[in-house]
């Protein structure tokens, strides 16, 4: 008898996890299809320069002094107009040498205005929310401290606000440390496909794209209309998404403004970053599953895509839950009376389908960006997959284990940077060279060419 | 023994699976990304002043073929030749394979043919029916009826695109572009893009004076349904956004003062005003005479019909079509039109910035009978 329920439950989730991982494949080769036929993206590029509102640009700090003097540099040397620009580090109770070099970057630039912090609840979205205030800018722009943007990302992001509906808008994060180890190479495989296909996708299918935080931004009035950034979730660029969704607003992806970003290293980094993102979506799961399933004026397909979004780091215990029930039917004799052929074509069949949706996705992101080299690496995801499912797994079994009991999470953690000691020679040998230069173009928007520093 | 052989050749044949991979990481290991251009900036007329860089280059660093004259420098950058002369005047029907620079004014006359690039650092004249690779001219530049461009075409001066012209890609001027009908272009930029017929005289702005639908409506009006409004399908965004559930179709004159997203086609009536930003998931029809300061984004077609004057960017994700009369300045940056699909601009039209397709931008001609009637049909709706 219990032999009998033991085969019934196992079938049932094997069942089940075919269809939910099913359902997301299909999801993953739409995505990739569309991502592929597509001729005419949804952007704004040739509005670039023509939208030019004022901006804060927002870098959250904490102990960022490897770190701090490229990301200012890099601003510095933007082609915005100075007069519209407002550049706010948030140095948020650092102990190392950061409040020094944001105080010296302040002092030779008058549009950077630091706000050091040296009390109250620790995490970005804390201090985001402090620093918020004194922002006079129509548009808010966020940079983590390790990115690096490129002369014209700030004109690249604020061109989708043009359209009234866009309430906030994500650029394109692409790694530049991927020969520092396998885990990064692959980390940027999972990036590509991320950015280049799938943000880019769900945007042109009129979903809304995933605000990431950062090379990114937010409209101020957006941001007012739905309560400022939430300081208790883990991920309030995650939430911030849905709570411009609920309220009307979209989320605008811009392909072609790219940062570079130091993606993890080695695997306790990322453990911890990717449990924090998974504790955040799952809060926002939680926290928005209802009222997006009620929301009035969204249609169906955007209230499933924003599901699927949300809920996508359950599909780690599914898939663990599908393998375990495998097992179980493989090591019981009785189990395997049923017959066999189309349980086996079923199940190969799945597994053929659903396995290759997301290395289709890398597949056609590195296609389109044309890393063909670093496409060969595609099989090593699979040691990728393994090891993203366990710890998700365990972030998500801490999740559901805090929740019930009522404790507190992990908190916030800062992803550790590493910058190998370069400190950061390679973007910008000759920002400042041409800071002032750069100033005086854009005092003029630089709608013709000068003499210098031209590019295309 | 069998066992260590099945091991050697079962890791053998693992290994294959993840050799190509492992190669890959081989190459890759200890290097950095280098595939983004952190130097990009946007410039509409980048390739003209690439060209002239390139070329200035070029010609300080090479040295002269042993054949030139005093009247014509040659030189040879590979398997290209470069002519330097004074002026050039080219009769009709030649073939050009060389990349010619002058020094002072150019000229050629039909049907001529120029498989390379040209500079010209004073004035050029391009004769119908001739096709070129791409021109430079740091003076005015007047290309004929019919002439094709196959790249893009830069001049400092006053550009002219004659009658039935392609170009293939940007046109970019620093004075003005002088747009005639049946030319096209993938985009232009100037400080003054005109088309035939502009006629000043007949604009009059007196655009929402007369409004008689109020979005949102004034505090302390009680707002009713009325010329294609419906109140009760307005809701608040928050941050004074709002947006309108189904089409909007005002049919008399409509004064906008907050942004607003209309989920479905958007239309308003003759002398509008739009103080803010629309944006519609359908086409936008703007009215007559309609004064237009906010942005316009429809996810499909845009009109904007006889007269309107927009102070703003517009984008449209279908077709778009700038009507007889249309006028579009601002005062501290120049405005903005796209559109996925074709751009049409109709006579009598003046921008003061840029038009560009994804497509193309196309100048037709309105013929005065048909702009009569529709005119006066406009100005009855």
């Amino acid at each position: 008898m219990a032999v009998t329920v033991l085969i019934a439950v196992s079938w049932i989730l094997i069942v089940l996890s075919i269809l939910v991982l099913g359902a997301y494949a299909v999801r993953h080769y739409y995505f990739g299809y569309s991502r592929m036929r597509l001729k005419h993206p949804r952007e704004t590029n040739e509005l670039v320069g023509f939208v030019m509102p004022r901006v804060t640009v927002f870098i959250p700090m904490h102990n960022e002094e490897k770190v701090a003097r490229d990301i200012l540099r890099a601003l510095v040397d933007c082609d915005y107009d100075w007069e519209l620009l407002e550049v706010i580090p948030v140095n948020d109770r650092s102990s190392d040498g950061t409040r020094a070099i944001v105080d010296e970057f302040a002092g030779r630039y008058p549009f950077i205005k630091p706000y050091h912090r040296t009390e109250g609840v620790g995490g970005k979205p804390a201090a985001l929310e402090e620093a918020t205030e004194l922002a006079t800018g129509d548009i808010y722009l966020m940079f983590d401290a390790d990115y690096v943007p490129g002369r014209a990302v700030l004109k690249m992001l604020t061109a989708p606000f043009v359209d009234p509906e866009i309430g906030a808008v994500i650029g394109r994060v692409v790694p530049h440390n991927i020969g520092d180890s396998l885990l990064s190479g692959l980390l940027s495989l999972e990036r590509c496909a991320g950015y280049q296909s799938v943000q880019q996708a769900r945007f042109n299918l009129g979903f809304t794209a995933q605000f990431g935080g950062t090379v990114g931004g937010v409209r101020a009035a957006a941001l007012r209309a739905v309560g400022g950034w939430n300081p208790e979730s883990l991920t309030e660029d995650t939430d911030l998404t849905f709570a411009l969704l609920l309220s009307g607003w979209r989320t605008a992806y811009v392909n072609r403004a790219e940062c570079y970003e130091e993606v993890p290293r080695d695997w306790a980094v990322r453990r911890r970053q990717l449990s924090r993102w998974v504790t955040g979506l799952t809060e926002c799961l939680h926290n928005y599953w209802h009222d997006l399933v009620r929301a009035r004026f969204l249609r169906r397909e955007e209230k499933t895509d924003a599901l699927f979004l949300l809920a996508m780091y359950l599909t780690a215990p599914i898939i663990v839950i599908g393998w375990v029930a495998s097992l179980v039917l493989f090591f019981i004799p009785e189990a395997h009376a049923v017959p066999v052929l189309p349980v086996a074509m079923l199940i190969i069949g799945y597994l053929l389908f659903s396995n290759q949706a997301t290395f289709l996705e890398i597949g056609v992101a590195t296609l389109l960006d044309g890393t063909r080299l670093r496409a060969l690496l595609m099989p090593l995801s699979l040691l990728n997959c393994f090891a993203n499912t366990g710890a998700i797994c365990n972030a998500l079994r801490k999740f559901y284990w805090n929740r019930f009991w009522g404790s507190g999470g992990d908190g916030w953690y800062k992803t550790r940077r590493t910058r190998l000691g370069r400190e950061g020679q390679a973007f910008s040998a000759s920002a400042e060279a041409t800071a002032v230069g750069a100033a005086q173009q854009s005092v003029k928007g630089i709608y013709y060419a000068s003499n210098d520093g031209m590019g295309d | 023994m069998a066992l260590l052989i099945f091991s050697v050749l079962f890791l053998a044949i693992f290994y294959l699976h993840f050799s190509l991979a492992h190669r890959a990481w081989i190459a890759i290991r200890g290097k950095q990304s280098s595939e983004l251009d952190m130097r990009y900036v946007r410039m509409e007329d980048y390739f003209g002043q690439s060209f002239r860089r390139k070329l200035q280059h070029w010609l300080a660093t090479l040295p002269e073929a042993t054949n030139s004259t005093a009247g014509l420098r040659i030189y040879d950058h590979g398997r290209e030749r470069i002519y330097v002369a004074p002026t050039a005047q080219y009769p009709g029907g030649r073939v050009e394979k060389a990349i010619l620079v002058t020094e002072g004014a150019f000229a050629c006359g039909p049907n001529c043919d120029f498989r390379n690039e040209l500079m010209v650092k004073g004035d050029g004249d391009i004769g119908e029916g001739t096709a070129l690779q791409a021109i430079a001219a740091d003076g005015a530049l007047q290309l004929g009826e019919a002439v094709t461009v196959r790249r893009w075409v830069d001049a400092a001066g006053k550009l002219t695109i004659g009658a039935d012209t392609a170009i293939h890609s940007r046109a970019t001027s620093r004075t003005a572009i002088e747009f005639l009908p049946g030319a096209y272009a993938q985009s232009l930029f100037a400080p003054e893009i005109v088309t035939e017929g502009r006629n000043d005289e007949s604009i009059e702005l007196s655009a929402g004076r007369r409004a008689l639908v109020q979005i949102p409506h004034r505090a302390g009006q009680t707002a009713r349904a009325q010329n294609g409004f419906d109140p009760a399908k307005l809701f608040s965004m928050g941050g004074g956004t709002y947006f309108y559930e189904g089409n909007l179709d005002v049919t008399a004159s409509l004064h906008l003062r907050a942004p607003l997203v209309v989920r479905g086609h958007f239309s308003c009536g003759k002398e509008s005003l739009l103080e803010a930003d629309v944006k519609a998931r359908g086409h936008i029809t703007i009215g007559a005479a309609s004064v237009v300061k906010g942005n316009l984004v429809a996810d499909g077609n845009l009109l904007l019909k006889p007269d309107v004057y927009f102070q703003s960017l517009l984008h449209a994700g279908g077709e778009m079509r700038l009507s007889f009369g249309v006028r579009g300045l601002r005062e501290r940056l120049p405005v903005a039109a796209h559109a996925t699909r074709a751009l049409t601009l109709e006579s009598n039209v003046v921008i003061n910035g840029k038009v560009s397709s994804a497509h193309r931008v196309i100048a037709i001609s309105t013929p005065m009978a048909w702009l009569q009637s529709n005119k006066a049909k406009a100005w009855t709706q």
